[in-house]
C-alpha cells in the first residue's frame, strides 16, 4: 500500500509536485505466532525441568529391614550369643539410667528465659525467668572485660541460703562508675537477691529480683532471676544436689 | 530346695529352643541403638533425638530431657536434578549426626559497653529495657538445621505455603523452589538427605530460639 505526500508546498520549486512514498510493512503474523510459541515452549520446558529439580520427598519408613547378621554355627552358639547380647543390653540400659536424672531437676532455657521444674521427664512448673544479657562490659581504662553470659551445661545446687546477702563483685562497681572498694565490708548488700539464693557453681545463682518487670528478658550478669512466687516454688522443690540443666 | 530350683532352671534353659537369627539380629540392633544413646549421653554435647515412631523430637543433654516437641509429619527428601537423584536416602537412620547449626543463623547481638570513669558517688546509668526473645529472634517461616555429613532438617509449621494471597503464595513457592533447586544442584556435601519435619508454629519457634550451637542428632530407626 502506498500513499503520496507532497515534498514541498513551495509552488516555485523546480521539484514541485514530486511525491515520496512511505511504506508501512504489513504485520508478519507468522513471526508473532512463532515468538509466542517459543516462549510458551520455553516456559513448559522450564516448568518440567523445574519440577524435576529440587527435593523429591517420600514418607519416612515405618519398618526397617533387619540389619545383616552372621548366623551362629549351631544352637548352642546361638544361645551363648543371646546370653551375651542380653547381658550387654542390661549393662547399657543400666549405664544410661544412671546418667539420666531421676526425681526433681531444673531446666533453664536461657534464650527464651524460662525455667522448668521437672520430675521424671515431666514438666511440673514453668516459670518466667531472666538469664544473662550477653553484654560485654569494659572498664574505662579498657584493661578489664566482663562477658555476662549464663553458662550452658549441667550444674548442681551446691548451697541454699534464705535472705541472702550479695557480695558485690568488681563489675558491679565498674558498671556503676564507682571506685572498687578496698574494704570488703563495703561489698555487702542485702535485699538485692530476693528472699532466697540457690548457689550453683562459679558464683552463678538462682535468686530473686527487685526488677520483676524485666523478667522474661535477658538482663542479668549471668545469674538466673525469678519472681517471688516462682522462687518460692523452686526453693521448695530443689534441695541441695538437685541437677540444674542450662541450655 | 534352693539347689533343686536352680537345677530346674538350668534344665529349662538347656531345653529352651535356640534363638533364631532374626531374634539375635533384633537384640543386636537394640544394643547398637542403646550404645549410641549412651555415647551421646556421655559426650558434652547437646543432642536431638528424633523418633518418627513416637512422633517426637527431644532436646537432651547427658541423658536428661530438656525439651520435647511433637512432630506432626516427617518426610525424607533427596536432591534431584532434572529427575535424576543426586544421592540415596539411606543410612541416615540410627546414625549420629554432629555439629548441627541453624540456617538462618540465630545471631547473638552482643552489646559492648565501656564503663564511665570511676568516682566515689558513681554515675547514674539509664535503665535500658532490652528486647524480649520474641522481638530479638524473629523466626523464619521455614528454617534448616544442617548437620556435618550432609543431613539437614527442614522445620516448618503446617500450612506455611498456604498463607497470604495468590501472589504472596506464588512468591513463597517460587523462592522455596529456587532455594531447593540451588541446594539440590550445588553438588556439595550438604543437604544430601533432607528431613522435612512439620511441627506446630509454637514448637517450631521454640526450637529455633532454644537450639544450642553444635547440637548432635540421632534419628531412631523403626524397629525391625
Amino acid at each position: 500500500m502506498m500513499e503520496g505526500y507532497p515534498l514541498s508546498e513551495d509552488e516555485s520549486s523546480p521539484r514541485r509536485g514530486r511525491r515520496v512514498a512511505i511504506i508501512f510493512p504489513a504485520p508478519k503474523r507468522r513471526r508473532g505466532i512463532w515468538v509466542v510459541g517459543v516462549l510458551l515452549a520455553a516456559i513448559a520446558v522450564a516448568m518440567i525441568v523445574g519440577r524435576g529439580t529440587g527435593y523429591a520427598y517420600s514418607s519416612a519408613p515405618v519398618r526397617a529391614a533387619l540389619p545383616p547378621f552372621d548366623e551362629p554355627a549351631n544352637g548352642a552358639a546361638a544361645k551363648k550369643l543371646q546370653q551375651k547380647l542380653l547381658a550387654q543390653n542390661k549393662q547399657l540400659s543400666a549405664a544410661l539410667a544412671k546418667l539420666s536424672p531421676s526425681g526433681t531437676y531444673l531446666v533453664v532455657d536461657q534464650t527464651q528465659n524460662r525455667l522448668f521444674v521437672m520430675n521424671d521427664d515431666q514438666v511440673v512448673r514453668t516459670s518466667v525467668c531472666s538469664a544473662g544479657s550477653g553484654m560485654i562490659l569494659k572498664d574505662s581504662g579498657n584493661k578489664k572485660k566482663w562477658v555476662f553470659d549464663t553458662p550452658r551445661g549441667v550444674f548442681k545446687v551446691r548451697n541454699r541460703i534464705s535472705n541472702p546477702i550479695w557480695k558485690k563483685p568488681d563489675w558491679a562497681f565498674v558498671e556503676e562508675g564507682k571506685t572498687i572498694p578496698k574494704n570488703p565490708e563495703e561489698r555487702f548488700e542485702s535485699g538485692t537477691l530476693g528472699k532466697y539464693a540457690l548457689y550453683l557453681e562459679d558464683g552463678y545463682m538462682i535468686h530473686g529480683t527487685l526488677y520483676t518487670r524485666l523478667l522474661g528478658r535477658s538482663v542479668t550478669h549471668g545469674c538466673i532471676r525469678l519472681g517471688p512466687d516462682d522462687l518460692q516454688a523452686v526453693w521448695d522443690a530443689a534441695p541441695i544436689g538437685t541437677p540444674v540443666y542450662i541450655f | 530346695m534352693k539347689s533343686m530350683l536352680l537345677a530346674a532352671c538350668v534344665m529349662l534353659a538347656a531345653t529352651a529352643p535356640a534363638p533364631t537369627s532374626d531374634e539375635l539380629a533384633r537384640l543386636s540392633f537394640k544394643n547398637d541403638l542403646l550404645k549410641k544413646r549412651l555415647d551421646l549421653a556421655n559426650s558434652k554435647e547437646f543432642y536431638l533425638v528424633l523418633d518418627p515412631a513416637e512422633q517426637s523430637l527431644e532436646l537432651m543433654y547427658r541423658a536428661a530431657l530438656l525439651q520435647a516437641y511433637r512432630v506432626e509429619g516427617l518426610e525424607v527428601g533427596v536432591p534431584q536434578v532434572m529427575y535424576k537423584s543426586r544421592a540415596e536416602a539411606s543410612d541416615w537412620e540410627g546414625k549420629v549426626w554432629k555439629k548441627g547449626a541453624l540456617d538462618p543463623v540465630r545471631a547473638l547481638d552482643r552489646v559492648e559497653v565501656v564503663a564511665p570513669p570511676p568516682t566515689k558517688e558513681g554515675t547514674e546509668l539509664p535503665v535500658q529495657v532490652p528486647q524480649t526473645p520474641e522481638e530479638k529472634y524473629p523466626v523464619p517461616a521455614r528454617y534448616h538445621i544442617r548437620f556435618e555429613g550432609g543431613l539437614s532438617i527442614e522445620v516448618r509449621p503446617p500450612g506455611t505455603d498456604e498463607k497470604g494471597g495468590f501472589w504472596s503464595r506464588l512468591m513463597t513457592r517460587w523462592s522455596t523452589w529456587w532455594a531447593d533447586a540451588k541446594a539440590a544442584g550445588s553438588g556439595g556435601k550438604s543437604d544430601t538427605v533432607r528431613l522435612h519435619v512439620v511441627m506446630s508454629k509454637k514448637d517450631a519457634e521454640s526450637l529455633y530460639r532454644a537450639l544450642p550451637p553444635n547440637t548432635a542428632l540421632l534419628v531412631v530407626p523403626p524397629s525391625p
